[in-house]
């Protein structure tokens, strides 16, 4: 009755639960369709396609340890269990469904009666967001609410008028130019080709419901959002349970609105099957001409569970089966019950006649998924996919969602040669705790060279010390938006005196923590200290890093706000081999004490400056910028009345390189002129943002 | 008639003022009379919606037209029970120096002044800017300074952004948020922000310049600001001042504000307005006026717009003209 894709025999896990698997299959025959049932590793293909209800899958200890799965269950292949399911549930609710199932199949809209009359009362509740509760990235300053990704919760304030407006919800970054920054990290392999997000956000509603559509209300540069999601958890409850579900509502490619006017997006939404009030935007700029900004975010739902979801079966996409993921079993528990190997040579095919090192060159395309559910398919792939040597960069940032510390306590015996490893985004919501990832990384940190931690709001000075112990030759640390994390937590990374790059931006490092680091760690390279907002005198760091850490190529002081001339003339007279300078809303630099031009005149190899919204830059210091630093490529020079459109000339003369301009909100260069140079200068990308 | 006497002088300074009234707990709805101008603010629920139908007259000069540019007056009070906590009804009206050619500016901006009245479950607060005309002579226009200031308080406000018991910290939050804008905004103003605590039915105030406010009981003044200024016709201000012109232009920092606060009562008038009022109108007059507006309870407020209560005083006249607006 049932097809299975792999019998029983061959699958690998030999052990009592495929026996159970079998029975419970014999169990469900009878049963309802809404039973649930073991799931065999290799078959869980089958499985799937019979089982109705997945939800109930969740109940299963097994499931804990692993990758859930997320795909909505299919019927439509067995004729005799849709008959059966369509005839439970009619038995079930004709009572209150029979006369109205047209209705509730054609609209979504119901209005609302006074009595409980035989009629579904589905009332559409529309809401905008309540809080916003987390999120990668902003523009703007902490404590302020221009541009700052708080500016998204509650009614919108500018839509449907378009333009660059404080009151709107703006990440830090837009368009590939940070990517071509070389303070930025090596991208990591195996990364999905379905996971493009690089910020997020989490914004809460005030009432769960089952979402019938979400909308946002983009009103600059529209075309970022690259996913939706739901979670099963409400963030303002008082007792959250334990195992929190975050499903997809929708997914997409990073795209670009032919204009940069505003727009109200409104993807077709998956049902999920739990009511929910958090929801979870993921972005990409990258194709974008300039920021994305964001007014609100409408999510329509209705209070009650609709009947549509039973009625309407999906059909189960190919495709989908490769974003689900399985669960990681125990690498213990699957050893093949093959007798002794001699008797199998031939029993792998051809695989035993390519060598191994081939074998492994061809599985390490595979993604992170695909490799553990290789890994249960036989020994010989097993012995494979379970190889330290396919660990040795492991991205999980695409699985965020499903990453728990059984999953890491899993990976651990794989990983002991790990030397890069990305677990931004991870831990959301108690799911990786501090005490797994500190076992995780006592047994895999020993040779770790790059640790990406953006956003990991798990982390605690327990972990940091773990890290600083383990991890003597970490070159690269990035904890930025790790806003939780305590300041004294900081002062263990100067025990990492090999650090090259280190990313803490909107992070509570305070000052003492920083000088240590700086002190100890002269190797750096790259350091990224950006709305940095407890560190109170960015002069004695900039002096510290001239004295101490002179082979600085990248730093990234956005929003320092106060960093005088002083600090600035020591930081470029120390740091000769600077590239990359970023002094974004600094106000407390003028002009006029000369610190441009000296600037200017020190670093030589200046390739990336940016003075956004320091409105003392004037002609004199673009002249310079052009008689010294020709390999500049990046320069934004927003919002100052003092720049004229001769010097702008000089300067795309002289620095034949540039490719990003931006001189938005320059009083005295107009749109004309804009179009003008960019004709003359094809290569630059020149930016002038408006308002309306 | 009083029109032509109107047309013939100039006016010194822009006038704007802002009349708030303590009262029960109701929401203000000042609906469209039919003179072409009216704020309408509904709150359902979660959303607030905001309906402005602010018409802007042609130049026609007439005495309806005038009547139309001249917006609606202070409203008198209620004396209810009290509910336990207590609200403004409000109204604000004022006009610029260039009324007559016909301009006006969207929002609550009169010429260089504008004025804010922002509603929050736990205080509500009005706000007066008048900008400093100085900067016109550099190329900068005034009310663009005094209008943001007014539009982030206003929005600071909305968002819960402030404590009710801290005036200056709005006003102080709202200059910082300035210079957080993108365009590089110029420009000068003074600044006046009164927050009436719904619960503790305290009125905080604080006044940087030469704008100010009275607190009208009975008739009687029992409250009024004072004065900030440097010298003649250069009052305390906050400025954002052009990149190398800091030194020379005139900034004075938010905590130089003077606050005060004090216990309100049902039935009290709060007037708040910019120097134009001040210095046009002496007390008494400004008394009169107000003696003249009664509300009962079963009066509505669009009736009230309808009452005589806009007094213009020409400068340099000695006895003072009248108009009456419809």
């Amino acid at each position: 009755m049932f097809i299975f894709r792999v019998s029983s025999e061959e699958c690998a896990s030999n052990d009592s639960r495929s026996e159970r698997w079998i029975e419970n299959t014999e169990h469900t025959q009878h049963n309802t369709p809404t039973h649930h049932c073991t799931v065999c590793h290799a078959c869980s293909l089958a499985y799937r396609l019979y089982c109705v209800e997945p939800v109930a899958l969740q109940r299963r200890e097994e499931k804990r340890a692993c990758f859930l799965t997320q795909t909505q269950s299919c019927c439509s292949m067995f004729p005799m269990l849709t008959l059966l399911s369509m005839f439970y549930y009619i038995c079930l609710r004709r009572r209150s469904r029979s006369g109205t199932r047209s209705e509730a199949l054609g609209s979504r809209r119901a209005v609302e009666l006074g009595q409980r009359s035989a009629l579904p009362v589905t009332v559409e509740v529309e809401q905008y967001g309540k809080e916003v509760l987390d999120f990668s990235s902003h523009y703007g300053s902490e404590n302020s609410m221009s541009y700052t990704m708080w500016n998204l919760a509650g009614v919108p304030n500018v839509y449907p008028s378009s333009g660059d407006f404080t009151q709107t919800a703006v990440f830090r970054t837009y368009g590939h130019w940070w990517e071509k920054c070389i303070s930025s990290a090596i991208p990591f392999r195996r990364t999905p080709p379905s996971f493009h997000s690089q910020d997020y956000l989490e914004l809460a509603f005030e009432e769960p419901v089952y979402p019938t559509a979400v909308e946002v209300l983009e009103t600059y540069h529209p075309g970022a959002i690259v996913k939706i999601l739901a979670c099963s958890l409400n963030p303002f409850s008082q007792n959250p349970p334990a195992d929190v579900r975050w499903e997809v509502l929708w997914a997409g490619k990073p795209n670009k609105a032919v204009t940069p006017q505003a727009r109200q997006f409104s993807p077709s939404i998956r049902q999920i099957s739990f009511a929910t009030n958090l929801l979870r935007l993921e972005v990409n700029s990258s194709l974008l001409e300039y920021y994305t900004e964001l007014d609100a975010v409408i999510l329509r739902g209705v209070r009650e569970r609709p009947i549509l979801a039973l009625y309407k079966i999906p059909v189960i996409d190919i495709n989908d089966l490769s974003d689900s993921e399985e669960e990681i079993s125990d690498a213990g528990g699957l050893c093949c019950r093959s007798g002794g190997e001699n008797r199998h040579n031939l029993g792998n095919g051809y695989f035993d006649r390519l060598p191994y090192e081939l074998i492994q060159l061809i599985v390490s395309h595979l993604p992170v998924p695909d490799l553990c559910r290789l890994a249960q398919s036989c020994k010989l792939f097993h012995k494979h996919c379970c190889d330290p040597l396919q660990y040795i960069q492991l991205s999980l940032q695409p699985y965020w969602a499903r990453l728990t510390d059984a999953s890491l306590s899993h990976l651990q015996s794989r990983c002991t040669l790990l030397q890069r490893l990305n677990m931004s985004w991870t831990g959301n919501r108690g799911a990786v705790t501090a005490a797994g990832f500190c076992s995780f990384m006592k047994a895999c940190g020993a040779s770790l060279v790059c640790l990406e931690l953006s956003c990991c709001h798990f982390l605690t000075e327990a972990c940091l010390e773990v890290i600083a112990q383990t991890c003597p030759c970490l070159q690269e640390l990035n904890l930025a938006s790790c806003d939780r994390l305590q300041p004294q937590a900081f002062n263990h990374i100067a025990k990492l005196t090999n650090l090259r790059r280190l990313v803490l931006y909107r992070t509570k490092v305070e000052q003492s923590a920083i000088l240590s680091i700086l002190t100890f760690c002269p190797e750096l390279r790259h350091l990224n200290l950006g709305s940095c907002v407890m560190i109170e005198d960015y002069d004695v760091v900039a002096s510290m890093l001239s004295a101490r850490c002179r082979s600085l190529r990248s730093l990234d002081l956005w929003r320092c706000r106060n960093l005088s001339e002083r600090g600035l003339a020591e930081l470029v007279s120390g740091c000769r081999l600077l590239e990359e300078l970023d002094l974004g809303w600094c106000s407390t630099l003028q002009s006029s004490s000369g610190c441009f031009q000296h600037l200017a005149r020190s670093l030589p190899r200046l390739r990336k400056l940016f003075l956004t919204a320091n409105r003392t830059v004037c002609d004199s210091d673009l002249e310079e910028l052009a008689a010294n630093c020709s390999a500049l490529e990046h320069l934004d020079i927003l919002g100052t009345r003092m720049v004229s459109s001769a010097s702008l000339r000089k300067l795309l003369q002289s620095c034949p390189r540039l490719k990003l301009l931006d001189v938005s909100f320059c009083s005295q260069i107009d749109s004309r002129f804009v179009q003008e140079i960019s004709g003359l200068f094809p290569n630059v990308s020149i930016k002038k943002s408006f308002t309306q | 008639m009083f029109f032509h006497y109107v047309l013939g002088f100039p006016l010194r300074s822009d006038v704007t003022a802002a009349g708030h009234v303590i009262s029960r707990p109701v929401c203000a709805c000042l609906r469209n009379t039919g003179a072409g101008e009216g704020e309408c603010e509904r709150r359902d629920g979660r959303r607030a919606r905001q309906v402005h139908a602010h018409r802007t007259p042609s130049g026609m000069l007439s005495v309806l037209s005038y009547g139309r540019i001249v917006a609606r007056a202070v409203l008198g009070g209620l004396s209810q029970t009290d509910g336990r906590d207590y609200s403004l009804i409000t109204a604000s009206c004022g006009f610029g120096k260039d009324f007559r050619k016909g301009i006006l500016k969207k929002g609550m901006c009169y010429g260089d002044d504008a004025c804010f009245i922002a509603r929050h479950k736990s205080a509500d607060v009005l706000g007066v800017a008048d900008g400093v005309g100085g900067w016109r002579d550099y190329g900068v226009d005034p009310s663009q300074f005094s209008a943001t200031l007014m539009r982030t308080c206003e929005r600071l406000v909305k968002e819960g952004r402030f404590t009710p018991s801290s005036p200056v910290g709005i006003l102080t939050s709202g200059y910082y948020e300035l210079l957080q804008n993108k365009v590089p905004l110029l420009g000068s103003s003074t600044a006046c922000i009164v927050v009436l605590d719904r619960r503790s039915h305290r009125l905080h105030t604080c006044n940087l310049g030469d704008s100010g406010f009275l607190v009208v009981r009975g008739g009687e003044v029992v409250h009024r600001s004072d004065e900030q200024q440097h010298y003649f016709n250069t009052p305390f201000q906050l400025s954002i001042a052009p990149p190398g012109a800091e030194g020379v232009v005139l900034s004075d920092s938010p905590e130089a504000a003077d606050s005060s606060s004090f216990d309100v009562q049902l039935g009290d008038i709060i007037l708040t307005a910019t120097d134009g009022l001040f210095d046009n109108m002496p007390d008494y007059m400004i008394l009169q006026e107000l003696k003249k507006l009664k509300i009962s309870s079963q009066r509505r407020e669009e009736d009230c717009v309808n009452s005589p209560a806009w007094v213009v005083m020409q400068t340099g006249k000695e006895s003072p003209q009248k108009v009456v607006t419809c």
